[in-house]
This record gives C-alpha cells, structure tokens and sequence, in this order.
C-alpha cells in the first residue's frame, strides 16, 4: 500500500493507503505504487483514479498541479479536484470546479472528455 | 464638587463602550479561530512546495544554473517591499509595530543604495504610506475574505513576477505579522526573491541527496513552479498575519474591557462619596438652621 495526500492551497483534500494511483503527469500518465523511484512531476489537466483489485475504486478529474513521488508517499499538490462519482454528462457544467476554471479551454475540454469518455473506468 | 448628573451620564457611556468592547472581543476571538484553522491547512501545501522547491534547486551545489528568480541579480538596484497590514484598526500595536520595522528596514535599504518600492496590502498600509515619498506600485485592500485573499496573492504573484522579468525591480520582500500566540504577533520579514530556502533542515536531507528523477525536465518544472510557490507565500502571510490580526484585537479588546470596568468602578465610587456629601451638607444646612430659630 502507498499513502496518498492530496492538498489544494487551502487543506488537505484527503490522505489515504491505496493500492495503486494513476495520475496524469505533462509527460504521460504514471501509476504510483509502493517501492517507486523518488520523482516528481507535474501535472496536465486528466483524470485521476485509485485502484484497487486492477479496478478503478475511485476517480477523479485535476486541473492541474505537482506530484512528488517517494518509496511509500505519494503527495499531490492539485490546483482544482473534483471527484467524477456525481458528476455526469448534464450536470458537470454546474460544477464548482467546472466555474472556476472558466476561461481555461484546455482544462474544460478535457473536463468534459473526462467526464464522457474516461480513460479509466 | 462634581456633578451628579455629568457623573451619571459619564458611567452610562463607559458602561455601553464595555459592551461594544466586549462585543468586539467576542468577534475577533470566533474569526481567530477560522483563521488560525485556515493558516493551519493551507500550510501543508506550502511545506510540500517548498520541500519540492528545495530538492529541485538543491541537487546542485553550483548556483549558476538556477534562474535568476531564485538565487537574485547581483547588483540589486530596486527593492520591493510588500507589506501587509490590515484593513481595520482597533487591533492595539498591530500596525504600528509592523511600519516602525518597515521604517528601520526601508532606511537600511536606503544606506545601501538600493532604491525601495512599496506594494501595501490593507487599508492601513496605503494610509499609511499615501503621504510619503517613495512609490507605491499597487494597492490591494479589502482583504477580508477567503476568496479575495487568493485573489489578492494571485495578483501579487503576476505582478512581481512581471516586474522581475522587466528589471523594474531586482529583490522582492514581505513583511507580515507572524503569528507567535494569541497574545504575540512578531513582524517578519520574509525574501522572495531570492529566494529564502526555509526551515528544510528535516527534509534537507532525505530529498537533496536522494536523486529524484523529474519530469518534465528541472528547468521546466522550475519555470512552472516559482510562480506558484510566489503565491503559496504571499497567501501563506496573508493567512497568518490574518490570524494576527484577530489574536492581537482580541487581546486589545480584553484589555479595554477590563480598563472600562475599572474605570466604571472608580466612577460609582466618586458617585456615591458625591452623592453623601450632598445628603450631609443639606443635613447641616438643616440642623445649623433649626439651631438659628
């Protein structure tokens, strides 16, 4: 299991042990699990999920942001997280992160990709 | 021999700036604790920020590849001092104590040949400083809510940043109150640019030797981050002298409070021996009277 921090400039958003996590980095999408090389990167605009089981437990869209990688943590410093479990085709323009980045093109539109088209599910 | 009446009427007004003190007392100690709470959670933001910050610029002994942003111009010409006060007043020293350093700073400055500039945040601060001689690039008041704090730190970071890239100035720094307890607020200042590597003495360790892999490659990622880690910061004073400012009108309030009890007190006792004197003269003025007939 490896701990997973995520942290927005104003709190924690939650810390957990997990299995496995993908995140999207600028470079392509990263699994992180216990026992992976320290790294960091940051992050695109694209889905984040946790799994569990290779099933998505959990998934997630971020705006972007930072990841520092070590053996057992994973901490990641998101900019805007919205979980995807009630967020659907209709009502994901309503949502707060969805407002907050108006004006971000790139970030919207693949909000809305990852609403409708997940990479992971 | 004073008035009764005047007496009167001077207890009844201390008596109802008691309450106001009290009531205000109350407030700053509810908003002191929101305050404090926030300081609290976004501050783990910006330990992992800086952490990262510092096992990016620390692999290398050697400054000269880092940007400039980070390590400062040689010959600093123009010094920015960002200074946050807050928007009110009836906070006691608060504000005073943070322009005396801001004075002895700006004139050590000054005995350096570096040209100072001012960027005031609060209402305080742009009084403060309208009347003096040195520029004021920007004001930001109105600070008091969560949302407009961001704000207010977003456009500080787009504005030094872009007064960095266009030599406009060569040194950016903050002066805040920090928050010791809720009966000591401690200004400090803080550099921006260059840039203070903080307190990582405990993570120094673990994350500048062991060999981080990055992506994508240092100078990119730095590119992305200093801006970022401005913000963290000035939201991070923002936040704490925020906490400050309530610890430290809570505790003037408290004072005041108790000096209007005080001086209620001193006043009934003053009504009161008043009060006997005018019985007791009336009384003689009686008796000496009915001794006449």
């Amino acid at each position: 299991m490896i701990e997973l921090k995520v942290v927005s400039t104003q709190k924690v958003i939650f810390q957990k042990e997990v299995e496995m996590a993908v995140l999207p980095g600028t470079e392509g999408d990263f699994a992180a699990m216990p026992g992976h090389s320290p790294f960091i990167s940051s992050l695109r605009p694209g889905q984040m999920v946790i799994m569990a089981n290779n099933k998505v437990e959990e998934s997630f869209f971020v705006s972007g942001g930072l990841v520092m990688l070590k053996e057992k943590v994973c901490e990641v410093l998101v900019d805007q997280i919205e979980p995807l479990s009630d967020i659907t085709n209709s009502n994901f323009q309503q949502s707060k992160t969805y407002q907050e980045l108006e004006g971000n093109d790139l970030a919207l539109n693949t909000f809305e990709q990852v609403v409708n088209t997940p990479s992971y599910k | 021999m004073p008035n009764l009446k005047d007496l009167k009427t001077r207890i009844s007004s201390v008596k109802s700036t008691r309450k106001i003190t009290s009531a205000m007392k109350m407030v700053a100690a509810s908003k002191l604790r929101r305050a404090q709470e926030l300081a609290e959670s976004s501050r783990v933001y910006a330990e992992s920020l800086s952490l990262i910050l510092s096992s990016l610029s620390g692999g290398s002994k050697d400054n000269s590849d880092l940007p400039e942003v980070l390590v400062g111009r040689a010959n600093p010409k123009v010094a920015l001092l960002i200074i946050n006060s807050s928007d009110r007043g009836l906070c006691g020293g608060f504000n005073s104590t943070l322009f005396r350093s801001a004075v002895a700073w700006i004139k050590d400055k000054k005995s350096k040949n570096i040209e100072v500039k001012l960027m005031p945040i609060g209402k305080k601060a742009s009084a403060f400083y309208k009347r003096s001689d040195l520029e004021i690039i920007e004001n930001f008041e109105d600070i008091n809510s969560n949302d407009r704090q961001l704000e207010v730190s977003e456009n500080v970071k787009n504005k030094i940043s872009e007064l960095f890239e266009s030599q406009v100035i060569d040194e950016v720094s903050i002066l805040y109150n920090k928050f010791v307890s809720a009966i000591a607020q401690e200004p400090t200042f803080k550099s921006l640019i260059p840039l203070e590597q903080s307190e990582s003495e405990e993570g120094s360790e673990e994350t500048t030797n062991s060999s981080f892999e990055f992506e994508p490659d240092k100078n990119e990622l730095l590119e992305y981050l200093i801006p970022r880690n401005f913000m963290t910061q000035v939201y991070g004073c923002i936040l704490e002298s925020s906490a400050a400012e309530h610890a430290a009108r809570m505790t003037s309030m408290d004072n005041a409070t108790r000096n209007a009890g005080d001086m209620i007190d001193s006043l009934t006792m003053t009504y009161n021996r008043t009060r006997q004197a005018v019985i007791t003269k009336e009384l003689i003025e009686i008796i000496s009277g009915a001794e006449a007939v």
